[in-house]
């Protein structure tokens, strides 16, 4: 088979019992691999939304038809019903385990059931062993990869969870390759649920590829691509994402105090000039990435991994915080400890404006760095005001009485975009179906940075097919799988060559983008079976109500209604946002 | 509607790498792109025009080399040699900068036997004429396609990329009108994306200096998917030139009289509404 392994795996915790799921090579097709087939696979199996952490609830790991094959292709996706939205969720990670998974020999492992005791599983060309992990219970995210590393082969890939996957946070993550996370979402939080600290694979099987002439042309063409372009080229590779923080709060769209502000006054601070002069040791990258947007940094006291741009934000602007140092080390203490940093930060931004507003007790105060890693530890924890603030943001503000403080889609956290400043981030977050997520359909692309076209940011003209075609093309690209990075470099023809030569199948740009509005719809469908309809596909009434005083994206409100409506129309939803027959007989779902 | 289909489109791009600091490996890669993608030229320094025109034996693709670039205020003679020595070395088409500050001085003379020496010593070789036009007035941008005309070249073209601003809709549909039909019209200098180069076929350019080629290619295979949405209805300021007037940039002349010019214009108070 080119491309993909064949070979998918379900194995019960409860019994050991593993068996093969067969896929039909339609199904492949139509639904690629990773995040496509994940929840293509997920909705069979769970067809009625399950309680996340039930023993029968399916978490499954996925790779692609390109994983392991052109540069990037070393992420996977994990998919299940996120505890933190109620939502289909899919979570993705960089580093070389999606890779590693599939030298393996697998596409997909299927993990359902609950073991008795801790285990982590061993997948070595293709066979799976569950073993004992009651020694790595309570390690952290790097001892746990150091543990499993002693006892495994040469080049096993390791993904785990920290004490915050084993407490059921939920908005746990999924660490891997020592500091890459598939964070959102609360993946990791199953993980503990199931008792499954970590799954570590190894392996020499390598993927066939199709057409090895095309292959190799197509490999020459990307590295150009990646080289010449600005954003890959050079921004990501010499200031990483934080690269961001400067363009987007000379935007004014920096959401600043739990977004009640654009503009910090401090982003030069903690923007990603600032790290390359005071904390930056070199840069990382993942599986045959050229380009490396990663950073490894030094604080005075300790050594790790980022932060990445959401991070910077999440525990910087957001919290009213300039300290790098601090920022860096909560960002430390988020991948030792197994946490996603967005939603732990603007939780956090959460409750400080909660205090204020007098609502919460609990002195929490704006600026204060001093006890931010000490409220990361107390969340992974669940230990005092800790067990408050894992509730995650939505959970936390509705508890103290004031629900619309918690700047949240569907119970997820919305990232460092103020929607006020893009309208079509807007109509994307809002229409998510993770929730509050920027990475569903990255409009910042052509809203801010011009790619692939710059469209005016304060218009809604145009805006619902653009999203639309947006969040489809990030299906395709979740479910190939490769680094969304590329999308600056190259369009969607350049994947649909990619996986022609890979795979051998004549992928035409219109049926790549055909399954990705099919993929897209299928989330969908489970969304509204789990109760999401229209009046979900919402935002924060601070962003109708409430408008900037200073900077340029100042005086602006979101206009939602006037594209939500479009938006269903194009993607063939009725007015309460539910997919038509119609739509459902054309994607043959 | 777009009535362009990708095979027109890569035809009328010179694919452009002229960065002082490019290496050979800059030039290789451009040159494999536009074998690639089967652009019209590359458009490089004249130290390249040898390694290029080896690189691009039996593709098809053109060397395209510059001379008097970037500033285009040296001699005749220089300007003359040097498109001699790129011809020779295998350039099929030469992009000289006009005298800018003979043109603005209204030395006409000496800016029409500037380019006429360029085009005496190019021999077979197509010449371009960049006015670069963020230099000048309207009136001046006239001037400089005439004489251009005048002098033999077959094209005039906007921009070396390197001055205040690049090429604008409203500077191109100027040249069009000014040459006629017969005469090319080169864009270039700031056209990132399908929409930019879009705006600028339109508005009357044949040929795009551009170095996001390929992203512009990929751009127009995106457009199919969604094309009413593409190609709203824009603001028109957010293309205009007197928006990118800069005062550390351009001459205070040029920069006050593009200033004027939005006093009269007409999309001033619809933009200053929709912005506050």
């Amino acid at each position: 088979m080119n491309g993909w392994m064949g070979k998918i795996i379900q194995i019960d915790l409860g019994s050991n019992r593993q068996q093969a799921l067969p896929v039909t090579p339609e199904t492949l097709r139509r639904f690629l691999g990773g995040r496509g087939l994940g929840v293509k696979l997920y909705t069979d199996l769970c067809p009625d939304p399950l309680d996340p952490f039930a023993a029968e609830n399916a978490l499954i790991f996925m790779t692609g038809p390109l994983t392991g094959t052109v540069m990037t292709s070393g992420r996977y996706q994990v998919v299940s019903r996120s505890p933190l939205t109620g939502t289909i969720c899919d979570s993705s990670s960089g580093g070389s385990f999606g890779a590693v998974l599939k030298s393996a020999g697998l596409d997909g492992l299927v993990i359902r059931g609950r073991a008795d005791h801790p285990v982590y599983l061993f997948i070595n060309d293709g066979g799976i062993e569950v073993r004992d992990a009651a020694d790595l219970w309570g390690l952290n995210t790097q001892q746990t990869q150091k543990a499993i590393h002693e006892r495994t082969p040469a080049k096993t890939s390791v993904a785990c969870i920290g004490p915050a996957g084993e407490n059921r946070v939920p908005f746990a993550a999924i660490m891997n390759d020592r500091d890459r996370a598939a964070g959102r979402g609360g993946m990791g939080a199953i993980m503990g649920s199931k008792n499954l600290k970590a799954v570590a694979a190894s392996g020499n099987r390598a993927v066939v590829i199709a057409d090895p002439e095309a292959y190799q042309a197509m490999n020459a063409r990307l590295d150009r691509a990646v080289d010449k372009n600005p954003v890959t080229g050079k921004s990501l590779q010499v200031l990483g994402t934080p690269v961001l923080v400067n363009v987007i709060n000379a935007h004014g769209m920096f959401p600043t105090r739990n977004f009640r502000s654009g503009v910090f006054n401090d982003a030069e601070g903690i923007s990603g000039e600032k790290i390359a002069e005071t904390l930056l040791q070199r840069q990382s990258a993942c599986y045959k990435c050229p380009i490396g947007c990663g950073r490894t940094t030094k604080t005075r006291n300790r050594q790790g991994e980022g932060p990445e741009y959401e991070t910077v934000w999440a525990f910087g602007a957001q919290l009213g915080i300039s300290d790098l140092t601090a920022i860096a080390e909560a960002n430390y203490a988020c991948n030792e400890l197994g946490l996603d940093t967005i939603t732990m930060g603007s939780t956090i931004g959460c409750a400080m404006e909660l205090h204020e507003a007098g609502a919460l007790g609990e002195k929490m105060l704006w600026g204060d760095a001093n006890r931010l890693v000490g409220w990361v530890q107390d969340t992974a924890c669940r230990r005092g005001f800790g067990a408050e603030l894992g509730l995650g943001s939505r959970r936390l503000a509705a508890k103290y009485g004031r629900p619309e403080l918690a700047m949240q889609v569907k119970g997820m956290e919305i990232p460092a975009y103020d929607p006020r400043g893009a309208q079509g981030m807007a109509l994307s977050y809002a229409t998510s179906n993770r929730g509050g997520c920027h990475m569903r359909g990255y409009m910042i692309m052509p809203e801010i940075l011009g790619h692939p076209v710059f469209l005016d940011r304060f218009s809604t003209a145009g805006k619902p097919e653009i999203v639309a075609l947006f969040q489809d093309i990030a299906a395709v690209v979740d479910s190939a799988i490769l680094c969304r990075f590329l999308q600056f470099a190259m369009g969607i023809s350049t994947f649909s060559e990619m996986l022609r030569a890979v795979t051998g199948l004549d992928f035409s740009d219109e049926e790549l983008l055909t399954a990705g509005r099919r993929i897209y719809t299928l989330e969908r469908l489970f969304n509204n079976r789990a109760g999401f309809m229209r009046a979900d596909d919402t935002l924060p009434p601070r962003f109708f109500q409430e408008e900037f005083q200073t900077g340029s994206s100042r005086h602006r409100r979101v206009r939602l209604e006037e594209m939500l409506d479009a938006y269903y129309a194009v993607r063939g939803w009725d007015a309460q946002g539910a997919p038509s027959a119609a739509t459902l007989a054309e994607l043959g779902l | 509607m777009i009535d362009l289909d990708k095979e027109t489109l890569v035809k009328m791009i010179d694919h452009t790498e002229l960065s002082a600091h490019s290496g050979e490996k800059k030039i290789a890669n451009l040159c494999g792109e536009a074998r690639s993608f089967g652009f019209y030229t590359v458009c490089i320094n004249g130290g390249y025009t040898r390694y290029a025109f080896e690189k691009l034996q039996g593709s098809g693709v053109l060397v395209c080399t510059v001379v008097g670039f970037p500033l285009g205020a040296g001699t005749p003679t220089a300007k003359a040699f040097e498109a001699a020595e790129a011809v020779k070395n295998g350039a099929a088409e030469i992009d000289m900068v006009i005298h800018v500050g003979a043109l603005r001085d209204r030395k006409l003379d000496l800016v029409r036997d500037d380019i006429r020496a360029v085009v005496d010593a190019s021999g077979p070789a197509l010449v371009k004429v960049i006015l670069e036009t963020c230099f000048l007035t309207d009136e001046e941008i006239v001037s400089g396609c005439r004489l251009s005309v005048e002098a033999g070249a077959k094209f005039v073209k906007t921009s070396t990329g390197f001055g205040a601003f690049g090429a604008f809709p409203d500077h191109v549909r100027l040249m069009r009108r000014t040459v006629g039909p017969d005469i090319g019209v080169k864009a270039s200098g700031g056209i990132r994306n399908f929409k930019d180069a879009w705006r600028l076929i339109r508005a009357g350019a044949s040929r795009l200096g551009v170095s996001s080629s390929v992203a512009i290619v990929e751009g127009l295979s995106l457009y199919k998917f969604a094309p009413a949405a593409w190609l709203e209805e824009e603001i028109p300021c957010h293309f205009c030139p007197s928006r990118f007037a800069s005062i550390d940039k351009q001459p205070k002349a040029v920069y006050a009289y593009y200033k004027k010019k939005c006093q009269s214009c007409p999309h001033l108070e619809p933009f200053n509404k929709f912005y506050e």
